[in-house]
C-alpha cells in the first residue's frame, strides 16, 4: 500500500475553516490532522509533507491580521517551521493563513490591508493562474473561479515591488477584476522555491460542482470544483516525491 | 432604600425585609431594585416567604425570582388567560402558546412519528435529518439592545442564539445563521424622530449589520439566509431576529440532570455587563433607557466563544457531556436553576472567574456577560476536560455540583446568599387580560390604476421592500463550512435572489433548507391573513429550494408593541389563530419560538408601537442534492408555468403602499389546496423535471418575474390571459397581487404532459418562454404589450436600491 501523504493543519485560537480544509486535504488524498497551537511544538511538523495555515480570524485579528499567529507559531515552533521548508516541506496558507505566512516571513514581503471598500466581502473571484509548473497549481486551468471572504485582502507591497514580484513569477495568482484594490491584482504568491503558496481565496469552499452559485457549471465535467484541483495537485505532486524516493 | 456603590460592595448581599409591606411598598420596592414584577407577583413571592420559608428573602432571591418570573424568560402572556372578542365571537382563550402552538404542534406530530425528535423543553427545536443525524434551529430577538446600541447588541444577538445551539442537547454544530430585521426607511429625515437620542435608522441598519457580521464571520457559521423590512412603526423600536441552525448526532439530543454530577462553567469571564438584561427587554423604551439600560447591553467577544465551542464540540462527541445550558438571559441564575432547580444542588459564586473585583452576590448570579457554557459532568472526566480547555485556550472552572436535596444552594465566600426550593415556590400568577379585534371591510383595487407600468415595475424593483440585499449580504461571510449549495445570491451571473437557502450536512447524503417570511403590512388590516400568509410564504419558500413539504418544521417569533393595550393584544390574538390554522393545514409542526414584548417607545407625542410582527423561519429537510432548484432562468428556450391562482386582492401589497393606498382587502388563501400544489412541485422536482422556481410574492408576478431573469441567461414572455386567476384581476392586480401560494417555475418543454398530470388544471398553466431573440421581460395581454422593459436596466434598478444608503 503507498504511503498517504501527511498534512498538518495549525489551528489557532479563532481559525475556523480548519475542518473544510481538513475535508478537501483528505479528499485529495491526504492524511490531514489538526493541531491547535496550544499543543505544537518543535518536533510536530517532523512527519509531516505539507503544513496548512486556513482561514478564520486568528486571535479575532483585532491587531493586524494574523500577526498574534505569527507570534505565536514562532514562539511554539521556533525555527523548525523555517527547517521544514528548507528541507522540501510544502506550506499553504489561505486567506488568514496567507495573512500569516506573510507575517512569518515565508512570502515575498508585504502587507494585507483592508480592502480599499472597507467592507468585508464575501463572492466569488475570477482568478488568473500566472505561473506554470507551481506544484499547487498545476492541474488548474489558465482562468478559473473561488470564492473569497475577506475584510483584509488587498496585498500591498512596497513601492514598484509587485510588479517586481510577477516579473520574477512570484506572483501565483491574480484576480481578474479589481475586487479589493491589491496592487497588481494580486491575489496569490509563491516564495522563490514555489513550495510555498498563500492565496486569499478559498479553494477548500470549492470542493465539489456542486458548490459553485451556477447550477449550470460543469467545470471539468467531474463532480470537482476548482479547488479540488488545487489540493490535488499538491498531493500528486508530493506523492510522486514519495513514491520517487521509495526504493 | 439605597443603591450601593457598585465598586465597594459592604457585604455580599441583603436581605430585604418584605414581611411586613403593604401592596404599594411591595409595587414601589420592585420598582427601585428594577426587578419588572407586577404588585400581584409580588404578594405572591411575600406569602411564599412568610408562609414556606419563614423567613426574609435576599436581594439574590429577589433577583433570581424576577428573571424567572420575567416575560423575557416565561413567557407570561402567551401563557395568559385572555378573554378575546374578535370576529370569531366573544371566547375564552386559556394560554396563546398551549392553544395555537404546542397543541397544534402534538396533533401533527401523532400523524409525523419519528419526525419531530424535540420542541419547547430544550433550547432549540429537532427534527429527524436521517437515521443517525439531526438538525434544530433556533431564533431569537435582541431588540431593546440594539435600539440603544445597534453593533454590540445585534452582536451578541448573535452570540447569543450561537450559544442556544452549543447547549441544544448536549452540544449541536452551529451549521447556519440567519438575522431579519425591521428598520425605519433609512431615508428618513431626522427631524421627523421625534425623541431624544432615538439613533437614525441608517446608523441603527449600519452598527446591526457590522454587529451580526462580526460575530458570525468570526464564529466561522455562514449567514446563509435573512431579511429586512422597512417601516417608519420601527423607527423607534427596531427589531432585531438571529437564528442559528445546528446538526447533532441523535444520539446525543437527550439529556437528564441528575444529582452527583460536577458543574463546570466555561468561555468567558463573569462581569457587570449584562445586568437585568431579561427585565430590561420586558420593558418598554424611552429616552431615559438610551441613558440608563446601558449596562444591560453586553460586550460580545467572538472568539472566546469559538474557543468555548471547539471545546464543547469535542467534549460531546468525546462522550464526556451529560448536561448543558448556555448562560443566556439571567446568567448563571437561570443556567443553575435549569440544572439544578429539580435535582438540587450548590453553587458556588466566589469561585466564578470575574472581570472585575467587588461583584456582589447577585451581580455575579444574574450577570449575562456573554460567551458562557455551563455543564455537568461526571467528577471522572473532570480531567479529561481540563486538558480540552488547555488544548482550545479556553477557561474551565469547578462551580459547584449537583446533589438529591431539591434546593438550589448558591454560596459567596462561606455564606448562603440564595436558598429556592422550587418544589414550593410556585409558578408566576397567571394573568388575566382581555383583548379585541374588530376587521374592517377592505376594498380592492380603488387608487391603484396607472399608465406607466415599466416605471412602477421599476420602482417596486428599487422599493426598500424588494430591492436587492446584496450590499448586506456581501458583508456576512455565507460560504464558510464549504457547505452553502443554494446561496442567497446565485444563478448564473451569481447575483440573482433566490428563495430559501441549502446548506449540505457532513455525514449524511440529505440537505437542509432555511427559509423564513414575515409580512407586517398584511398585520395592520388584518392580523389573521398575516399569520395563515407568513406561514404559506416561507413552507413555500423552502419547497421551491428543493425542501420536502412534509418535513418542513416552523419556528414563531412574535414582537409586539403594548400587550396591555387590548387591540394590540387581539391583532397578536388573530395571528395566533392564522398561523395555526395554516401550520395544521400543512402539517408542518412549530418545534420552537420566542416572543418578544414592550416594543413601543415614549415619545413626547405619545407612544408609538410597532406594528404586530410575526416572524416564521423553517427549516426543510432536502432529501438529496440532486433536489435543490434555484430561482434563476437556466436558459432560452423554456417554458414558463404559474402554480396557483392569482386574484384581485390588492392589500398589504407593496404596490399599494407605494401608491399610497391603504387598508384594502388582504388577498385570500386556501391552504389545504396550496399543500397540494406544494406537494406536486415537490414531486415535479424530485422527478427532474423544474429548472428553475421562483416563489411570488412581495411585488407579486412581474416583480417574481424580473427577479428570476436576473440571472440574464434568456428574454422572458408572458401573456397574462394565460394566468390561473379568480375574480377577473385587472392588469394591475395580475402583474403586482400579492396572492399567496403562487409558484413561477421554468421547465423544459418536453417535461410538461408529465407535471400538467401533477397539478390540478385551475392551479396550473403555462404562461409564456424564455427566448434567446432579446434580454427583455415582455407582459402582453390579448395579444398587445402592457409591459416591456430591459432586463439589464430592471436589474440595476434592484442592486441599487439599498446600495446609496449602505
Amino acid at each position: 500500500m503507498e504511503e498517504r501523504p501527511k498534512a498538518l493543519l495549525l489551528k489557532f485560537p479563532g481559525t475556523n475553516c480548519d475542518s473544510e480544509t481538513a475535508r478537501a486535504l483528505e479528499a485529495a488524498g491526504f492524511v490531514a490532522e489538526v493541531l491547535p497551537i496550544s499543543r505544537a511544538n518543535e518536533t510536530v511538523l517532523e512527519a509531516a509533507h505539507l503544513v496548512v495555515f486556513s482561514g478564520g480570524f486568528s486571535y479575532g485579528d483585532y491587531v493586524m491580521a494574523g500577526r498574534l499567529a505569527q507570534l505565536e507559531a514562532e514562539r511554539k515552533l521556533g525555527d523548525s517551521l523555517m527547517r521544514f521548508r528548507d528541507n522540501g516541506g510544502y506550506l499553504l496558507g489561505i486567506c488568514n493563513g496567507f495573512q500569516i505566512l506573510t507575517k512569518l516571513g515565508f512570502l515575498p514581503r508585504g502587507s494585507l490591508i483592508n480592502n480599499t471598500s472597507g467592507r468585508f466581502i464575501c463572492r466569488w473571484a475570477g482568478l488568473k493562474r500566472e505561473v506554470s509548473g507551481n506544484p499547487f497549481l498545476k492541474g488548474l486551468p489558465e482562468s478559473f473561479e473561488l470564492p473569497v471572504a475577506h475584510a483584509e485582502g488587498r496585498f500591498i507591497a512596497p513601492d514598484g515591488d509587485a510588479q517586481d514580484y510577477l516579473g520574477r513569477g512570484l506572483v501565483a495568482l491574480t484576480y481578474t477584476s479589481d475586487i479589493n484594490g491589491s496592487s497588481s491584482a494580486i491575489a496569490g504568491l509563491a516564495d522563490e522555491t514555489g513550495r510555498v503558496l498563500g492565496l486569499m481565496p478559498h479553494p477548500e469552499r470549492f470542493l465539489w460542482a456542486s458548490n459553485h452559485y451556477d447550477p449550470d457549471w460543469r467545470g471539468d465535467g467531474s463532480e470537482w470544483g476548482w479547488g479540488y484541483m488545487m489540493f490535488k495537485s499538491i498531493h500528486d505532486t508530493i506523492a510522486a516525491e514519495i513514491a520517487g524516493h521509495s526504493p | 432604600m439605597t443603591v450601593m456603590s457598585p465598586d465597594q460592595p459592604a457585604e455580599n448581599f441583603r436581605r430585604i425585609e418584605i414581611r411586613d409591606l403593604e401592596p404599594e411598598g411591595l409595587g414601589k420596592l420592585s420598582e427601585d431594585m428594577k426587578l419588572s414584577l407586577s404588585i400581584e407577583d409580588m404578594i405572591e413571592i411575600q406569602l411564599y416567604y412568610a408562609s414556606e420559608m419563614r423567613r426574609e428573602p435576599t436581594d439574590v432571591e429577589l433577583e433570581c425570582i424576577a428573571q424567572t418570573w420575567s416575560e423575557h424568560c416565561k413567557h407570561r402572556i402567551f401563557g395568559a388567560r385572555i378573554e378575546h372578542c374578535g370576529p370569531d365571537g366573544e371566547e375564552v382563550i386559556n394560554g396563546l402558546f398551549k392553544t395555537y402552538i404546542k397543541e397544534v404542534t402534538e396533533r401533527i406530530m401523532e400523524t409525523k412519528p419519528g419526525f419531530v425528535l424535540g420542541c419547547f423543553v430544550d433550547n432549540a427545536g429537532f427534527i429527524k435529518l436521517d437515521d443517525n443525524q439531526a438538525v434544530c434551529l433556533k431564533v431569537e430577538t435582541h431588540n431593546h439592545p440594539s435600539a440603544i446600541e445597534p453593533y454590540a447588541g445585534a452582536n451578541t444577538g448573535l452570540g447569543g442564539v450561537i450559544r442556544d445551539i452549543l447547549g441544544a442537547g448536549k452540544g449541536a454544530k452551529p451549521i447556519a445563521s440567519c438575522d431579519i430585521f425591521c428598520f425605519g426607511p433609512p431615508d428618513i429625515d431626522s427631524g421627523d424622530i421625534q425623541a431624544d437620542d432615538v439613533i437614525h435608522p441608517l446608523g441603527i441598519m449600519r452598527g446591526v449589520v457590522r454587529g451580526v457580521r462580526d460575530y458570525g464571520n468570526r464564529m466561522g457559521i455562514p449567514t446563509i439566509s435573512g431579511a429586512v423590512q422597512f417601516d417608519p412603526s420601527y423607527i423607534y423600536n427596531p427589531l432585531v431576529f438571529c437564528g442559528t441552525a445546528g446538526v447533532i448526532p441523535i444520539d446525543d439530543i437527550d439529556k437528564q440532570m441528575r444529582g452527583g454530577l460536577k458543574i463546570i462553567a466555561v468561555g468567558g469571564r463573569t462581569g457587570r455587563d449584562g445586568l437585568k438584561g431579561a427585565t430590561f427587554s420586558s420593558m418598554a423604551l424611552d429616552t431615559d433607557s438610551h441613558e440608563a439600560d446601558q449596562q444591560a447591553v453586553q460586550i460580545g467577544n467572538p472568539i472566546e466563544e469559538k474557543k468555548a465551542a471547539d471545546f464543547v464540540l469535542d467534549a460531546r462527541r468525546g462522550g464526556l457531556v451529560v448536561f448543558i445550558t448556555d448562560c443566556g438571559a439571567g446568567g448563571f441564575s437561570s443556567a443553575a436553576g435549569e440544572m439544578l432547580s429539580e435535582v438540587g444542588g450548590n453553587l458556588y459564586l466566589d469561585r466564578a472567574p470575574l472581570k472585575e473585583p467587588g461583584m456582589t452576590s447577585w451581580e455575579i448570579f444574574l450577570s449575562e456577560s456573554q460567551e458562557r457554557m455551563v455543564l455537568a459532568v461526571e467528577e471522572s472526566a473532570l480531567p479529561e476536560l481540563r486538558e480540552l480547555a488547555e488544548t482550545y485556550e479556553t477557561e474551565l472552572t469547578d462551580i459547584g455540583e449537583s446533589d438529591h436535596s431539591g434546593i438550589l444552594k448558591v454560596w459567596h465566600d462561606g455564606e448562603l446568599v440564595c436558598e429556592l426550593d422550587n418544589s414550593r415556590l410556585h409558578d408566576a400568577p397567571v394573568r388575566q387580560m382581555s383583548s379585541e379585534f374588530v376587521l374592517e371591510s377592505g376594498s380592492p383595487g380603488e387608487g391603484l390604476d396607472c399608465a406607466d407600468l415599466v416605471g412602477e415595475l421599476g420602482a417596486l424593483l428599487s422599493d426598500f421592500a424588494v430591492c436587492s440585499r446584496e450590499p448586506i449580504i456581501r458583508e456576512y461571510d455565507h460560504e464558510v463550512q464549504g457547505n452553502t449549495v443554494l446561496k442567497p445570491l446565485a444563478g448564473a451571473s451569481g447575483d440573482a435572489p433566490q428563495d430559501a437557502s441549502v446548506v449540505r450536512i457532513d455525514g449524511s447524503d440529505q440537505l437542509m433548507a432555511m427559509g423564513l417570511a414575515l409580512l407586517p403590512e398584511w398585520g395592520k388590516s388584518d392580523p389573521r391573513a398575516m399569520g395563515r400568509a407568513t406561514v404559506d410564504e416561507c413552507m413555500r419558500s423552502l419547497v421551491v429550494a428543493g425542501a420536502n413539504p412534509d418535513r418542513i418544521a416552523l419556528l414563531d417569533n412574535f414582537c409586539v408593541g403594548n400587550p396591555d393595550n387590548s387591540r394590540e393584544l387581539g391583532m397578536l390574538v388573530e395571528t395566533c389563530k392564522g398561523i395555526a390554522e395554516a401550520a395544521e393545514a400543512y402539517g408542518a409542526p412549530f418545534v420552537s419560538g420566542k416572543d418578544s414584548f414592550y416594543n413601543y417607545f415614549e415619545t413626547e407625542q405619545g407612544a408609538v408601537s410597532i406594528p404586530t410582527t410575526c416572524l416564521i423561519s423553517g427549516m426543510g429537510i432536502v432529501e438529496e442534492q440532486s433536489h435543490v432548484t434555484g430561482a434563476s432562468i437556466r436558459k432560452p428556450g423554456s417554458l414558463l408555468a404559474v402554480v396557483g391562482c392569482s386574484g384581485p386582492d390588492m392589500g398589504g401589497s407593496v404596490y399599494a403602499r407605494i401608491k399610497g393606498v391603504f387598508g384594502g382587502q388582504v388577498p385570500h388563501l386556501e391552504p389545504v389546496a396550496a399543500m397540494n400544489s406544494y406537494r406536486g412541485v415537490h414531486q415535479a422536482i424530485s422527478r427532474g423535471l423544474i429548472l428553475a422556481a421562483h416563489d411570488i410574492s412581495e411585488g407579486g408576478l412581474a416583480v417574481a418575474a424580473a427577479e428570476m431573469g436576473f440571472s440574464l441567461q434568456a428574454g422572458l414572455e408572458i401573456d397574462l390571459d394565460a394566468l390561473p386567476a379568480k375574480g377577473s384581476p385587472e392588469v394591475v392586480a395580475r402583474l403586482f397581487g400579492e396572492a399567496p401560494s403562487r409558484i413561477l417555475i421554468e421547465l423544459d418543454e418536453a417535461s410538461l404532459s408529465q407535471l400538467e398530470e401533477l397539478f390540478n388544471k385551475t392551479d396550473f398553466a403555462v404562461i409564456g418562454s424564455t427566448s434567446s431573440d432579446h434580454s427583455r421581460l415582455r407582459f402582453t395581454e390579448r395579444g398587445e404589450s402592457v409591459l416591456d422593459a430591459e432586463l439589464v436596466a430592471l436589474k440595476e434598478q434592484w442592486k441599487n436600491g439599498l446600495k446609496h444608503y449602505y
